[in-house]
């Protein structure tokens, strides 16, 4: 098989969610000296996307965004080892957290996911996370995006909460805050001075993706 | 028309007959109690109070139960023991976690599983044995006593657990990280068994609850259309659905399903359901179908409707406001029932404000009678 024909059938992998497949055909493509870097660039990333299109249009759901990013950590994992150097320049970093009294964490790892593959550095505090931890590890890390989840209404205010811990310890300006969540609304995050409300996970990616794009960008 | 009982206008209406006012009820699993409650009460809003008609017996499974320290978490962590393998879950338990009602922590968190029975594909077994294992057995005392404690005050639910697919897809296998999505994905034939032994483990208890003083059958079903999608919806919950309103129904009861979620994308297939009553539809800003739009939709489904936290959260002025956004959707208010959550992050003054709305609600709705009531607020 040639190597676009490789190319073009792990890209197809993704888009139909195929496990198996997946991992069959990176190990394959490898032995047949495929570029490490244009299996992940110019295959499996372009995959996503497609994935990330049907998202949009409906034709996938959520679930279906989930396993294809689970498909592709299967490839990534038998691709990754090969690849020399440092690899490609991360886009920006991120800290991401499910705020304190809140464990869920589903759209935040899709998010998560979803960051990752478009190159960003993602730090994931993991959920029920403290104001005073999310500060600190911004502090610590000085990403360029915040992400901050919450499912909950009544864990809602720890948003808040943090962006005013940001404030007072002279950050805010540093980096933007983007949020999320069902109960969260565009009032909402304007009440507490988020930069963003993430309407879905693709969505808020493309903002981030946006944000570090921009000139004047802050990492 | 004569003054109804709390009663007789939440049943009504819920059987798609007229009522004097639009029925106006908190739930017990979510309600606090005070004097703005009282007030309330005593003003227009009912109750409603769910509870089972069954009790479980697990047989030849050994269960054990202890605190433990994990990952400097403490854990209630439970060990089902069964001839075929082991499984065990552990829970995060908020303080207040079983000194009230429905094992709510102070916040009204209900505990946290952090590890679910289901983790691998082997447990699938073990859960089945489990499942093929539990029998229901009737036991009417908790309605009867509900009933005969709230009078007139209110309806009286029996609470069915998660469908089956849901049962597996927010309890046992669990969409943390999306793994329910991936299991589904990568161990199909293993979940669908699973949830085909569930479907009839339950058939049993469908027919208890069917035949129980209850009012209404309740599913406890949480469906939010984006984690159940319309594939899902439409292979596992319809058959469901249809297989417990056969039951329901022969008895002359009502079939309710929880859905709070955004159930958009649902539409068209909860119109496909044979379910009488669309229970905790929350409009947006939580929800993503209006009320009106849903009306229409489900010609003959009854809604019983929530009222978003966050628009509690923004305090008493954007209650009033939804409270009445929400008249004028659904204007002249047939086939709705306002049920609320009034714990918590509802204040006494919100909640006296969604009163002094509701109190006023006569139907049949009209926009005079709804600039009447906005008028008379302003006051």
């Amino acid at each position: 098989m040639s190597e676009n024909k490789y190319l073009a059938a792990l890209k197809e992998s993704i888009v139909a969610l195929d496990f198996a497949g997946v991992v069959k055909l990176a190990k394959e493509a490898i032995e047949a000296g495929v570029d490490p870097n244009k299996a992940i660039n110019e295959s499996m990333v372009p995959g996503m996307a497609i994935v990330g299109e049907k998202f949009e249009k409906g034709d996938y759901f959520l679930s279906e965004l989930v396993v294809a990013a689970e498909v592709m950590k299967e490839g990534l994992k038998v691709i990754t080892p090969y690849i020399k150097g440092e690899g490609a320049q991360k886009l920006g970093k991120v800290v991401i957290a499910t705020v304190e009294g809140d464990h869920h964490d589903l759209g935040k790892n899709i998010v998560t996911s979803l960051l990752r593959m478009q190159g960003f550095e993602v730090i994931d505090l993991g959920v029920d996370v403290a104001t005073e931890k999310i500060i600190g590890a911004v502090k610590e890390h000085q990403p360029s995006i915040l992400g901050m989840s919450a499912l909950l209404t009544l864990t809602m205010p720890k948003m808040g909460e943090v962006i005013k811990a940001l404030k007072a310890a002279s950050m805010r300006q540093k980096v933007k805050v983007i949020i999320g969540g069902t109960a969260i609304t565009q009032d909402f995050a304007a009440s507490i001075g988020a930069d963003h409300k993430a309407v879905n996970a693709l969505e808020g990616v493309k903002k981030c993706v946006e944000w570090v794009s921009s000139p004047g960008r802050r990492n | 028309m004569v003054e109804m009982t709390r009663r007789e206008r939440i049943l009504k209406a819920s059987h798609r007959e007229k009522v004097d006012r639009l029925p106006f009820f908190h739930n017990w699993r979510h309600m606090q109690t005070g004097w703005a409650e009282r007030e309330a009460r005593n003003r227009v809003m009912g109750i409603s109070w769910a509870r089972p008609s069954y009790v479980t017996k697990i047989h030849d499974v050994d269960i054990s139960e202890q605190w433990l320290k994990k990952d400097g978490q403490t854990v209630y962590h439970r060990v089902f023991t069964t001839p075929v393998g082991t499984v065990y879950q552990d829970e995060m338990r908020a303080p207040g976690t079983g000194q009230w009602h429905g094992m709510r922590s102070w916040n009204d968190i209900t505990p946290w599983c952090t590890a679910r029975l289901i983790k691998e594909p082997e447990d699938y077994k073990v859960v089945k044995f489990i499942v093929e294992h539990t029998e229901y057995i009737a036991d009417y005392f908790p309605l009867e006593q509900a009933k005969d404690w709230l009078g007139d005050e209110g309806v009286v639910m029996d609470v069915q657990p998660h469908q089956p697919m849901q049962t597996l897809m927010i309890d046992w296998v669990g969409s943390e990280g999306g793994r329910f999505f991936i299991h589904h994905a990568r161990y199909l034939d293993l979940v669908e068994d699973l949830c085909q032994a569930i479907a009839k483990s339950r058939e049993p208890m469908y027919e208890i609850g069917a035949k129980s003083p209850a009012d209404v059958i309740w599913c406890g079903d949480n469906i939010d259309g984006v984690l159940v999608n319309p594939r899902l919806y439409e292979k596992y919950f319809l058959p469901e659905y249809e297989k417990m309103a056969r039951i329901c129904h022969k008895h002359g009861k009502l079939l309710a399903s929880h859905m709070d979620g955004r159930v958009g994308v649902l539409k068209d297939l909860i119109a496909r359901t044979p379910l009488d009553i669309i229970e905790a539809l929350h409009p947006p800003p939580l929800g993503d179908l209006s009320i009106g739009e849903a009306l229409k939709a489900w010609p003959d489904k009854v809604i019983w409707v929530g009222f978003p936290g966050s628009v509690y959260t923004m305090g008493p002025k954007a209650t009033r406001e939804h409270a009445l956004n929400l008249l004028r959707d659904v204007i002249p208010g047939e086939r709705l029932c306002l049920e609320v959550s009034t714990e918590n992050i509802v204040s006494n003054e919100n909640l006296l404000t969604l009163t002094s709305v509701l109190e006023n609600a006569e139907l049949p709705l009209t926009a005079a009678k709804i600039d009447r009531i906005e008028k008379a607020l302003k006051r």
